[in-house]
């Protein structure tokens, strides 16, 4: 087996370029899902059978078919009805539905943590919803939904490699473009192993000493 | 759309079912090794486990897809598709399951264990018939889970050769250019073996023996 | 009884080994006999030499394959890949040969060995019917251009690219059949692709695509694709003389007026590329 890593030191600052967008489209995917994702389950929450039926209905089918699945049929079929998206924001409008549907499943969860005792109090108090939701749920969720959310954000890079499928410029497309026309495959695969291993391992560990550093300020009864 | 592309949909759907099933379950047995050997406490077993664990979960299933497919036959083994697929599959889903299952194993309660060595089991009966069976019976919701995210990851064992649902989705939408009404579809059927497998999956744990009752936790 | 069981299963591996070592010296070709079948690798999403027509694998890539199956006496097995897994398969021993086709040229030349070629390859523009904004292949400049990720047509195209004022702005694609869908989607004005392609697929699409004369590409060929080492010699031989036995008879003739509407002069070997 010969394996040659010049290939791939002659081209880093595509490889570079190509992580970049990766990072980028995760970071402003998983960001734009959480919000979208908070607003999807305090509408279940608080908009009675009216919302909480379609969204919810609109989580299942999100959650339920493959994001390759969803991806396509934004990308192929928009222009039929008269949306043509260019890859990019089409990649990160699906990765961000697709993250929105699983962070409102997270907040529900973490809605449902939160003593129920906790919100009467401040229901009795006069506090209006909002403010229940921003002075109470809010902070005492902040724990709870922290490692699903570490989870997730490593499931959605992992994901965004499929977004090479539609041509978006992403790591997983640079380097195996650089292996197909260098005819290096294998060093292109092996070294995009390798960075997503790193980058991940790093995701991780940041979400590791945020828990820590949370932990500290808990003061939810468990 | 006619009747005749869907049912081509249905058959390819086949494919991905049958190579799905088949790594979970590979995958489910490879998990309660790599638990044994997290456990055992001994680092000859614990690095590699973790290493291995580590990678699996850290590098999309993509890439691994095509490590397996491309870069094994360099050290000898080559594998046909099928094979690859769900080595690739196995492979990953084994690390997710080995952390959820780390976890139910963790929440064993320790009376139970030392009840077991009291009455005279070895390590390896009390790994098998007390901690197991806990641990399978605590985690079961997320290995539920865990199958279904298999079952939608298969839609990437195309780049190994396989025709399964999405590829020939992609395939027909390429030829009759009705990409709506296929991915559409294809998604449906997603949909209809996912629900399936969450509803069996509830079933199951409401009705299988060793059921707790609702609520209710072995943990310390 | 450890010591045992280490040996017996040693000596189990080493006649494994030894086994399958014996088993290499039989060439590809008599291997492919033996066992009855050869296995091609290819895209189907190249029309119309290999594509997928309402769920039926068609193009000329399975016609001729099938007579050349008939000439070696062997079953065709099919293995389906996007086009930038298919030549590291080939590599990895997945299959016998590669369909495609693929552009013969001097960069893969070093690499691979290809079978005599089967149709004219020279790469040409598609663009959407009635778009008069494009009637030459230098009006493409500055525009977006789509093409197939890994082929000799991106090649081909950015060569083009450096010679005009304005760049093109290439948009690779993991297959063609994206790329002519992105363009009746608008997301790109033309796509490059070799003429026998882009010919059908603007009968195919009956009218909605047109095809930009003349071809801006250095005439090149098509041909199947196989390893270069001595064990799959003799197979690339025998599809070789299989190939040029069809274009003898005609066989090739006719398949290619079936898929192309016209037949192809094609040289039986092609030694000296022109890129």
């Amino acid at each position: 087996m010969i394996f040659d890593p010049k290939v791939i030191l002659d081209h880093l600052p595509e490889i570079a370029s190509g992580a970049l967008t990766t990072l980028w489209i995760w970071i402003v995917g998983m960001l734009l899902g959480a919000a979208l994702g908070f607003l999807v389950a305090t509408g279940r929450r608080y908009g009675g059978r009216l919302l909480d039926l379609p969204l919810g209905l609109a989580v299942e089918v999100l959650r339920g078919t493959p994001f390759l699945i969803q991806i396509f049929l934004v990308y192929y079929g928009g222009p039929y009805v008269g949306l043509s998206l260019d890859p990019i924001p089409c990649g990160l409008i699906g990765l961000t539905i697709y993250a929105a549907a699983y962070c409102s499943e997270i907040f529900r969860a973490g809605f449902a943590a939160v003593p129920h005792g906790h919100v009467e109090a401040a229901e009795c108090l006069g506090l209006s919803r909002f403010q229940i939701v921003r002075r109470i749920l809010l902070p005492e969720m902040a724990l709870i939904v922290l490692p699903p959310f570490v989870n997730l954000a490593v499931i959605l890079l992992k994901e965004s490699a499929v977004l090479s499928i539609i041509t978006v410029p992403e790591l997983t497309a640079t380097v195996s473009a650089i292996g197909s026309q260098q005819y290096a495959f294998l060093e292109a695969i092996f070294v995009l192993a390798v960075i997503y291993w790193v980058i991940v391992e790093a995701a991780a560990w940041t979400g590791r000493m945020a828990e820590t550093r949370l932990n500290k300020l808990r003061f939810a009864a468990p | 759309m006619s009747f005749k592309l869907f049912f081509l949909l249905v058959k390819a759907a086949g494919w991905t079912l049958g190579i799905s099933l088949v790594s979970i379950a590979a995958g489910l047995a490879l998990a309660v090794l790599l638990c044994a050997a997290m456990l055992s406490g001994k680092a000859l077993f614990t690095v590699p486990t973790r290493l291995f664990v580590s990678f699996f979960r850290g590098v999309p299933l993509l890439v691994q897809l095509l490590l397996i497919y491309n870069l094994l036959p360099f050290i000898g083994i080559n594998v046909p598709s099928v094979v690859a697929a769900i080595i690739g599959l196995s492979l990953c889903t084994a690390a997710y399951q080995a952390e959820n299952l780390r976890g139910g194993f963790e929440s064993v309660a320790p009376g139970l264990v030392e009840a077991a060595d009291m009455a005279g089991f070895s390590a390896r009966q009390t790994f098998l018939r007390i901690k197991l069976p806990i641990a399978l019976r605590l985690t079961f919701p997320a290995l539920v889970n865990e199958a279904i995210m298999i079952l939608k990851s298969s839609s990437l064992v195309s780049v190994v050769g396989i025709v399964e649902l999405t590829r020939m989705s992609q395939d027909l939408a390429s030829s009759t250019y009705l990409p709506i009404p296929l991915f559409a579809s294809a998604g449906l059927i997603y949909l209809v073996i996912c629900w399936t497998m969450a509803l069996i999956g509830r079933f199951s744990e409401r009705h299988l023996p060793g059921a707790l009752p609702a609520g209710s936790g072995a943990s310390r | 009884m450890q010591k045992r069981l280490f040996l017996k299963a040693a000596l189990g591996a080493a006649m494994l080994f030894g086994a399958s070592l014996s088993a290499h010296a039989e060439d590809a070709l008599a291997k492919i006999k033996a066992g009855g079948t050869l296995k091609v690798g290819t895209e189907t999403a190249f029309a119309p030499f290999d594509f997928i027509d309402a769920g039926d694998h068609v193009g000329l890539n399975v016609d001729l394959f099938d007579e050349i199956g008939k000439e070696l006496g062997v079953k065709i097995e099919w293995v389906t890949l996007p086009w930038d897994g298919v030549l590291p398969g080939l590599e990895a021993g997945k299959f016998d040969i590669v369909a495609g086709p693929a552009t013969i040229t001097k960069a893969r030349m070093e690499r691979y060995r290809f079978t005599a070629p089967i149709a004219e390859a020279t790469v040409a523009i598609l663009k959407k019917a009635g778009d008069k904004t494009i009637t030459k292949p230098e009006d493409l400049a500055g525009k977006a251009v789509g093409v197939g990720k890994a082929t000799a047509q991106l090649a081909q195209l950015q060569e083009f690219s450096a010679t005009l004022p304005k760049k093109i702005d290439v948009r690779e694609y993991v297959s063609f059949n994206d790329a002519y869908a992105d363009m009746a989607a608008g997301r790109v004005v033309a796509v490059a692709n070799s003429l026998p392609n882009i010919a059908f697929v603007a009968k195919q699409r009956n009218g909605a695509f047109e095809v930009v004369l003349p071809p801006f590409g250095k005439k090149s060929y098509f041909g199947f694709i196989g390893t270069k080492d001595a064990d799959h010699a003799s197979l690339i031989d025998a599809v070789d003389a299989a190939l040029i036995k069809m274009k003898g008879d005609g066989r090739m003739a006719k398949l290619q007026e079936k898929w192309f509407g016209t037949k192809f002069d094609t040289p039986d070997s092609v030694k000296d590329p022109a890129f």
